[in-house]
C-alpha cells in the first residue's frame, strides 16, 4: 500500500454539532457553574492570580456574582473586570481553546468550551456584555448579541458573531442575558426544588471561594458557603499531607485531608432518613473548584482493586483532596468539571494515599461494631475543627477499642406501625426528628422499668 | 378562652369564609377553562357542606367522598345529599390511586379538595404527590391542613429538619427555628406545600405545570393552612396565569382570617350597614348598641358576603 492521496474527507464541525450535541453531555446545574467559574477566574486574575490552596490569603470581598433565575429568562451579572475587547475579538467566543492562548493562570476555565456551552444550554437569544478597562485607562464596552436560530440558519460559511457598541454597566464586569429558554431551562429555572439544590450546590462546590469572601447571590439571596469540618480530639486526629506532584512536566501541589467528619451511625440497617450519609465520602478540588463531592463510587475508588465498595457503615468519614496548578490543563479536570480524570497520573498517585487513608477508617469501623458504647463514649467527646485548622500529620489517629469483652446474647426486635402514630410518639419523647430506631428502645426502656423495674 | 367564643364553635366562622372563598374561585375558574363535567373528589365526612356547594355553585354532577373508618363510612352514605356522591371507603392514600385507575374518573378534569383535620404528614404529601402526578389535565385540587407549630416539634429548634424531612427539597438549608414560631410558621408551611407541588410538577415535566392559585390561612380555634392550584394543559396555561395576575382574584389573602364569632342579631345588624366605601368604624359598631374589637370589624367588613349566614338552622 502507498499512501497516495485520493481525496480528504470533509471533518470540520458544523453549528448545529456545537448547539444541540455538545450541550447533550452536561447538565443545566453544571452550565450555570461554568459561567460562575469565569466570573470566578476573572476575579482571581484582577486580584492578581494567586494559588487557591487551604493556606491561601486572597480576600475576594469585593467580588459579586448575581445570577436570576425565571422561568423567562438567565441573567448572570460580575463585577470581576469583565473581558476586554480584544479577548473577545480573538479567545473568547471561539469554540475550544485556540492554541498559544494560556489558560488563566491557577484558572478552572481551560477547554474554551464552558460559555457557548452554557449559553446554547439555557437558551436561543443570548447577549454577552462586558465593561472594562485597559491601559488607557479608559471604560469601554461591548456587546455580543447571538440569534442562535438565525446563526444556525446562516448560509454564510462564517462562525463568527458580530460585536456591537453597548453603554457602560455600573461596574466593570460580564453580563450574560439569555432569553427565549429552552423547554428543559424553563421548566427548571422555575422550579423551586432546583432552584433550592443549586443554592445547595454551589454552597458546596464554591465553598472554598465563598468562605474567601466571595459574593455569590441567587434570585437576591446570598449563599454562605458550606463549611467543611473535621471531628477531633485526643484520640480522633484528620491526617493531612501535602506534596509537590508532576503532570506531563507540570507541577501539581497536593493537599489531602481525611478523617472522621461525624460519628458512624449505629446501626448499618437502613434508615428512614433518606440521604443521611449525603456529606460523607471524598472530595476534589481542581484550584478551588469543588469538583467531586461526597464521592462514594469508583471515581475516588470505592469498589476498585483493594478498597471496598462503600457501605452504610462507613458513614461519617470525609476526605478531601486539593489540587493546585498554575497551567490549569494540567489538572485533572474533565470538561463539565464534575468528576475527575481518572486517566490523570496525579490523580492516579493520590489515589494510593485516599485509599490506605479510607482503610484505615473502614477498620475502624469494624472493630467499632464489638466496641459500641466505648467508641460512642470517645466519638461524642470529638469536637468540630474547621478544615483549615486541621495541623499537619502524616496518617491519621483513630482511638484503639478495649478488648471485646463476650456481650449478652441479644434479641433483635422489629416491628412496624403507622408513620402518623411513630412521629406522635417521637414528639411525645422529645424529638419529633428521632429515629424509628431510638423512639423503639426509648419506648422498651420506658415499658421495662415500668413494669419490670430495677434487674 | 371566654365563654363567647366557644358558643358558636360549630358555627367556625373563618372556615366558612374560606370555603366560600374558595368555592368563589373554583366557579370562577371553571367558567374560564370551561371546564367539561368535572368530577369533585373531596372528603366529605358526614355533612357533605363542601359537596352542597360543589353541586349548588358549580353545578357539579358527579362525587366522589372517601371515608376512612368504618362507622363513619355508613354514616356518610347514610347523610349523603345527593344520589350522584359515591361514597368510598378507605383511607386516600388507597382509595386514590384505585380512583386514579379508574377510566370513568381519569376522562375528565377533577376538582379535588382534601380538606385534612392533621398536620402537614408523610401521608399528606404522599397523597399531594400522587395528585400532581397523575391527576387529569385541567384539574384544580386543594390540600387544608393544620398548621399549629406543636405539630412541627415541640421546640421551635427541632421544626427545620421536620420541615426538611416533609417537603423536602424545597425548604431551604438556611431556615432558621425562629422562621418556625408561632405566627411566622403558617406562612412558611403554606409557602412550602405550593413549592413542592410545583416541584413534583416541574421534576416530572408535567405539560403545563403546576400554577399556585389559592394560598390562605385561617383560624378559628385551630390555625388552618388551605393550598392550592390549577393543573392546566399546556394551551390553557398563559388564560390561567393571566387571569390569576388580575386584582379580582381573591384565594390569596394577605392576611390569614380571623373572623369573629357574631350572634346572628349582630350579623344581621352589621350587614345593613353594607356596603359602604368608607368602611364601618368602632363607633358605628357601639351607635348598633353593641361592640367589637377593632380587628373583627376589618374582617368582618372584608368578608361580610361570605360570613355564614345560616346559623337559625342551628338553633
Ligand atoms: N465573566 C467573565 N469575565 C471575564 N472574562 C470572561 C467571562 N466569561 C468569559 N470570559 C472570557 O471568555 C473566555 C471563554 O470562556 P469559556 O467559553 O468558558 O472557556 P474557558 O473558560 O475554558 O476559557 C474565558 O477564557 C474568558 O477570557
Ligand atoms: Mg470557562
Amino acid at each position: 500500500m502507498n499512501n497516495q492521496k485520493l481525496d480528504s474527507a470533509n471533518a470540520s464541525p458544523t453549528k448545529e454539532f456545537f448547539v444541540n450535541m455538545i450541550t447533550k453531555d452536561i447538565s443545566l446545574e453544571d452550565s450555570i457553574l461554568d459561567l460562575i467559574d469565569n466570573s470566578i477566574d476573572a476575579a482571581k486574575h484582577s486580584s492578581g492570580s494567586q494559588p487557591m490552596t487551604l493556606g491561601s490569603q486572597i480576600d475576594l470581598s469585593q467580588y459579586t456574582i448575581s445570577i436570576k433565575l425565571s422561568s423567562n429568562s438567565f441573567i448572570i451579572v460580575d463585577n470581576c473586570g469583565g473581558m476586554t475587547l480584544d479577548n473577545a475579538i480573538k479567545h473568547a467566543f471561539s469554540f475550544g481553546r485556540k492554541p498559544g492562548i494560556e489558560p488563566e493562570q491557577y484558572g478552572i476555565g481551560v477547554y474554551g468550551i464552558g460559555m457557548k456551552r452554557a449559553a446554547f444550554k439555557l437558551g436561543r437569544d443570548i447577549t454577552v456584555r462586558s465593561t472594562y478597562v485597559e491601559g488607557n485607562r479608559i471604560r469601554q464596552s461591548f456587546k455580543v448579541p447571538i440569534d442562535v436560530e438565525e446563526w444556525l440558519k446562516s448560509k454564510i460559511q462564517s462562525w463568527d458573531f458580530d460585536i456591537v457598541e453597548a453603554e457602560d454597566m455600573e461596574e466593570n464586569g460580564v453580563e450574560i442575558q439569555v432569553r427565549n429558554l429552552t423547554s428543559a431551562a424553563k421548566n427548571a429555572l422555575a422550579n423551586p426544588a432546583f432552584v433550592q439544590n443549586l443554592r445547595r450546590m454551589l454552597a458546596r462546590d464554591y465553598s472554598l471561594y465563598l468562605n474567601k469572601g466571595l459574593n455569590l447571590i441567587v434570585n437576591g439571596e446570598r449563599i454562605s458557603g458550606l463549611h467543611l469540618e473535621f471531628a477531633g480530639s485526643e484520640e480522633f486526629v484528620p491526617m493531612r499531607i501535602s506534596y509537590n506532584g508532576l503532570q506531563n512536566g507540570d507541577e501539581i501541589f497536593v493537599e489531602m485531608i481525611g478523617g472522621m467528619a461525624a460519628p458512624p451511625p449505629d446501626s448499618t440497617e437502613p434508615d428512614e432518613k433518606q440521604n443521611s450519609d449525603k456529606r460523607f465520602g471524598w472530595y476534589i478540588a481542581c484550584n478551588g473548584r469543588i469538583v467531586l463531592a461526597a464521592d462514594k463510587t469508583e471515581v475516588s475508588g470505592w469498589g476498585t482493586t483493594n478498597w471496598p465498595q462503600w457501605h452504610r457503615q462507613y458513614a461519617g468519614f470525609m476526605g478531601i483532596v486539593l489540587f493546585s496548578a498554575y497551567n490549569t490543563a494540567a489538572l485533572p479536570l474533565t470538561t463539565t468539571k464534575r468528576s475527575v480524570d481518572l486517566t490523570s497520573d496525579v490523580y492516579k498517585t493520590a489515589q494510593v494515599k485516599m485509599r490506605d487513608l479510607t482503610k484505615e477508617w473502614i477498620n475502624y469501623t469494624n472493630e467499632r461494631k464489638q466496641a459500641l458504647d466505648a467508641a460512642k463514649e470517645k466519638e461524642a467527646r470529638a469536637k468540630a475543627i474547621p478544615i483549615q485548622q486541621v495541623e499537619n500529620r502524616e496518617s491519621i489517629a483513630l482511638p484503639k477499642l478495649p478488648a471485646v469483652k463476650p456481650v449478652e446474647r441479644p434479641a433483635n426486635v422489629q416491628y412496624s406501625v403507622p408513620v402518623k402514630r411513630m412521629k406522635r410518639l417521637a414528639g411525645e419523647l422529645g424529638n419529633i426528628n428521632l429515629p424509628y430506631r431510638e423512639v423503639g428502645l426509648r419506648s422498651f426502656e420506658y415499658t421495662y422499668e415500668d413494669l419490670v423495674g430495677e434487674e | 378562652m371566654p365563654s363567647f367564643d366557644v358558643i358558636n364553635y360549630g358555627l367556625r366562622p373563618s372556615k366558612s369564609i374560606q370555603r366560600q372563598l374558595v368555592f368563589n374561585g373554583i366557579h370562577s375558574l371553571q367558567a374560564l377553562m370551561k371546564l367539561d363535567m368535572p368530577l369533585y373528589v373531596g372528603l366529605g365526612s358526614v355533612s357533605f357542606t363542601d359537596f352542597s356547594l360543589a353541586h349548588r355553585l358549580l353545578q357539579i354532577r358527579d362525587m366522589v367522598s372517601i371515608e376512612s373508618k368504618k362507622i363513619g363510612y355508613r354514616r356518610a352514605k347514610f347523610n349523603s345529599p345527593y344520589a350522584t356522591i359515591k361514597v368510598l371507603y378507605g383511607v386516600t392514600e388507597k382509595v386514590l390511586p384505585e380512583l386514579l385507575d379508574c377510566s370513568e374518573a381519569i376522562n375528565r378534569p377533577w376538582i379535588l379538595w382534601l380538606d385534612y383535620d392533621c398536620e402537614f404528614c408523610e401521608d399528606v404529601r404522599d397523597d399531594i404527590r400522587l395528585i400532581i402526578e397523575r391527576v387529569p389535565e385541567n384539574s384544580i385540587v386543594l390540600f387544608t391542613f393544620n398548621g399549629n407549630e406543636m405539630r412541627y416539634g415541640r421546640k421551635p429548634a427541632q421544626r427545620p429538619e421536620r420541615l426538611q424531612t416533609l417537603f423536602e427539597d424545597v425548604v431551604p438549608d438556611s431556615l432558621s427555628a425562629n422562621a418556625c414560631k408561632k405566627g411566622k410558621i403558617e406562612v412558611n408551611l403554606a409557602n412550602f406545600a405550593i413549592n413542592f407541588m410545583k416541584a413534583t410538577a416541574a421534576n416530572m415535566s408535567r405539560p403545563g405545570g403546576f400554577v399556585p392559585a389559592f394560598n390562605i390561612l385561617y383560624s378559628d380555634s385551630a390555625s388552618m393552612i388551605t393550598v392550592g392550584g390549577v393543573l392546566p394543559n399546556n394551551s390553557l396555561v398563559d388564560t390561567v396565569n393571566d387571569f390569576l395576575q388580575s386584582c379580582a382574584w381573591e384565594c390569596c389573602p394577605s392576611e390569614p382570617i380571623i373572623a369573629p364569632n357574631l350572634t346572628v342579631k349582630e350579623a344581621l345588624a352589621l350587614q345593613s350597614l353594607l356596603p359602604n366605601g368608607a368602611g364601618i368604624s368602632k363607633n358605628d359598631v357601639r351607635n348598633l348598641g353593641f361592640d367589637l374589637e377593632e380587628e373583627h370589624v376589618r374582617v368582618y367588613e372584608k368578608y361580610y358576603r361570605e360570613y355564614p349566614t345560616y346559623a337559625q338552622v342551628l338553633i
